[in-house]
């Protein structure tokens, strides 16, 4: 039989004291969306089942006991951290789940120059871990526009990426080794190693979990020099996607590593670079490291870029005032939403992979589509921003007018089916569908075409470590 | 019924708030900052105005005609096309050539000059922009044209047929006025105020409809009345010191101690 809310908060409370488990009616509305129904709750409506508390956990050991109790009790449990999830991941899809905030802890354990690696509990803000090494002259390489909100284990959990990651890699390139607690109460520390052959990489079953199979409590990301000083900046002007895609490609497959490589598209650039762009895409690059490898990086996308005629270049001051105005802080956030409110308008993004030969195909399909299916669209666009020798993403910026419909029909009147086009172009042209965002819980419908026959060792996944299901229901797997 | 012919008055100014503390380039010489590489927008306080013309023109009784008109180069002109697009019916820019930082004086002269030729029973426009900081032109306009000028304009609805309700915000809360045009309006703090948002259909519909670009020479005398001799970075930053204590009632006591124990004597 199953435990009433009030049995839940009492137990909850034995296990981690009064103080910890927060019942308070407003925080646990605003506890049961995140992001993706931020149109919802800015109108103060909530329309996801109600969690039965929020609880803080400052240890490993408090992680445990609360899953224990939530696997025994078959309780649904939201693991969060920084709360900037994009992709529904901390709805609470089930009346009575636990969400389960690892924000307090949020101890730096170890910052290790010697062996270029920096060690931090869940609940460290990126923003904070990054400040710090910079102090010392090193940086972690990873910059997500959430950057000064998010923290790690949200950044391991959702398989982020950063602006910088063309040279140092999305998360999982990051990630030496970390501590997660599974369902049933079983911490396990995977160790710090340069790199081992000693089975699959079983990091990879942590990262990007999503909450869903394990909360991961202790990650451990490699450190790098940080010499801000050998950055060169390049921008350009250009006709079209398919030229930036190819120039990209070039860059990629002749061995350079810019650390950022991005491709807007002419809606796209004018909401950013209208003071330059002219109507045209932009294209931007960032050359980074020792001074050397900085300047051959730049000579070559120069070299590479000169071969398109219709390549313009723009002062890079144009770029270094955008690249000083990159991240969103609590201030961002605080503005969009009373101009959400006020102007009725409201964008949202969809990032999607695919090799060289399918993304323009992607591109031109979704916008398309787009424009002619969903009405009262204000801007489609989109840019490439981390690109692959053997392909780049492409991040969907849509936006549009909320009219005639209630707060809590704007996603099925708008969001969802922009994010069913994206999903079904992707899809048909052989693409990922989802590049760094997490699955949530709106792209899950399409989990199982998306890994096709190898489903079977994700869901496997699923039953082996979750075999009672009581993590973040919803999210990344079906039922 | 006879419509009522609005001009709403704005300009384009960088978005300073992209300039990091140490990226002030200041040619003490040529006497300018370098701003363009930073972001245009429309200047809050006419972005406001803006708004609060279209609102004014759905809830108006009788046929309202908008206009937006704003001095200053083609960088303007993406606005002024996008104001077609929320339905202004005439998007006008008055080319100069000058440097506009610090002639309020010459800016109204312009603006009158364009009144006496379109005929407009209203002129609604910010109360100042962060470039030139001046906070005159909409006074001097009035001045100019011989209307009276209600400042810090936060509503403006129409009460009658020819007769307006503008709220304005004074020291101590607000003041409402039974208004009758020709009348300017100048925009202060709106609470809510974001210009709406056009529609790529509604971009569509008027991407054919040009910028009526005028020529227009800003009176020389008019420009003089103050003259830029020099500019010099203001540094703000203040100092600081963090309380340590081992608990927050320790830091917050010597908070108090520190800090607001001799200023709350004072009160």
């Amino acid at each position: 039989m199953s435990l009433t809310r009030e049995q839940i908060v009492e137990q909850l409370v034995g296990i981690l004291g009064e103080d910890n488990v927060v019942t308070d009616e407003a925080v646990l509305r605003q506890s049961s969306v995140d992001r993706f129904r931020r149109f919802e709750e800015l109108h103060g409506v909530f329309t996801q089942p109600l969690p039965a508390a929020v609880v803080y956990v400052h240890s490993t050991a408090e992680v445990a006991e609360v899953l224990k109790f939530a696997h025994k009790n078959l309780i649904n449990v939201v693991p969060r951290t920084g709360q900037t999830a994009t992709e529904g991941g901390l709805e609470t899809a089930v009346a009575n789940s636990i969400v389960v905030d690892g924000s307090r802890m949020n101890k730096i354990i170890k910052l290790d120059t010697y062996n270029m690696q920096a060690t931090c509990q869940c609940g460290t803000p990126l923003q904070v871990l990054e400040d710090q090494l910079r102090a010392l002259g090193y940086t972690t390489g990873h910059s997500p526009q959430s950057k000064p909100l998010a923290q790690l284990g949200g950044l391991v959990a959702t398989r982020s990426i950063g602006q910088f990651s063309t040279l140092y890699g999305g998360i999982e390139e990051m990630v030496v080794g970390l501590e997660a607690v599974f369902p049933n109460g079983h911490i396990a520390r995977i160790k710090n190693v340069p790199r081992r052959a000693a089975g699959p990489d079983i990091r990879h079953v942590v990262i990007g979990n999503e909450g869903a199979l394990c909360f991961i409590t202790e990650v451990t990301v490699k450190i790098y020099k940080f010499m801000p000083e050998n950055n060169i900046l390049l921008g350009y002007t250009l006709d079209r996607m398919k030229t930036g895609f190819e120039i990209l490609r070039q860059v990629m497959v002749n061995g350079y590593r810019p650390s950022v490589a991005r491709l807007y598209d002419p809606e796209d650039a004018d909401y950013h670079f209208s003071h330059f762009s002219e109507g045209r895409c932009v294209l931007i690059f960032m050359a980074e490291g020792p001074k050397a490898i900085a300047e051959a990086t730049a000579a070559a996308i120069k070299e590479i870029v000169a071969r398109h005629p219709e390549c313009q270049e723009v002062d890079s001051r144009y770029i270094q005032v955008w690249f000083d105005n990159l991240n969103w802080d609590a201030s961002d956030v605080a503005e969009e939403r009373a101009e959400i409110l006020e102007t009725k308008n409201i964008g949202n993004t969809t990032e999607i992979s695919a090799d060289w030969e399918k993304i323009n195909v992607i591109y031109e399909a979704c916008v398309e589509r787009i424009r002619r299916e969903v009405p009262d669209m204000t801007l489609v666009g989109g840019h490439s921003s981390h690109s692959y020798i053997n392909g780049t993403n492409l991040y969907f910026v849509h936006y549009y007018n909320v009219v005639d419909c209630k707060p809590e029909e704007e996603l099925t009147k708008y969001h969802l089916p922009i994010k069913t086009i994206i999903v079904e172009e992707t899809l048909k042209a052989g693409g990922a569908i989802c590049h760094h965002h997490g699955v949530g819980k709106y792209r899950t419908p399409w989990i199982d075409q998306e890994h096709g026959s190898a489903y079977y060792i994700l869901e496997t996944l699923k039953r082996a470590f979750d075999p009672r299901g009581i993590m973040n229901k919803g999210t990344i797997f079906k039922g | 019924m006879i419509a009522m012919n609005i001009l709403v008055c704005f300009k384009v100014t960088p978005d300073l708030d992209q300039l990091p503390p140490d990226g002030w380039e200041v040619d003490r010489a040529a006497l300018t900052v370098e701003t363009s590489f930073v972001k245009a927008m429309i200047n809050p306080y006419d972005e406001s105005a803006l708004e609060l013309a279209l609102r004014f023109a759905e809830d108006a009784p009788g046929p309202v005609k908008l206009t937006a008109l704003t001095v200053g180069d083609r960088s303007a002109d993406r606005y002024l096309k996008m104001l077609y697009a929320l339905k202004f019916d005439r998007a006008v820019r008055l080319e100069t050539g000058a440097d506009l930082r610090f002639t309020p004086e010459g800016i109204a002269a312009a603006i009158a000059a364009f009144v006496s030729r379109n005929p407009h029973q209203l002129i609604i426009m910010g109360r100042q922009s962060g470039v030139g900081d001046n906070a005159a032109t909409p006074l001097l306009a009035a001045e100019k044209l011989g209307w009276p000028c209600i400042a810090h304009v936060t509503e403006i609805r129409s009460l009658q047929e020819d007769l307006l309700k503008v709220r304005a915000q004074a020291d101590d809360g607000f003041l409402s006025y039974a208004a009758r045009p020709p009348l300017v309006a100048a925009v202060g703090n709106v609470p809510h105020a974001y210009l709406r948002v056009p529609t790529l259909k509604e971009r569509l519909g008027v991407r054919e409809k040009k910028v009526e670009i005028v020529a227009a020479a800003l009176p020389a005398e008019e420009g003089a009345g103050c003259t830029l001799t020099g500019l010099d970075v203001i540094d703000r930053r203040r100092a600081g010191l963090k309380i340590e204590g081992a608990t927050p009632q320790e830091k917050a006591g010597a908070l108090y101690e520190l800090y607001l124990k001799e200023r709350l004597a004072k009160l």
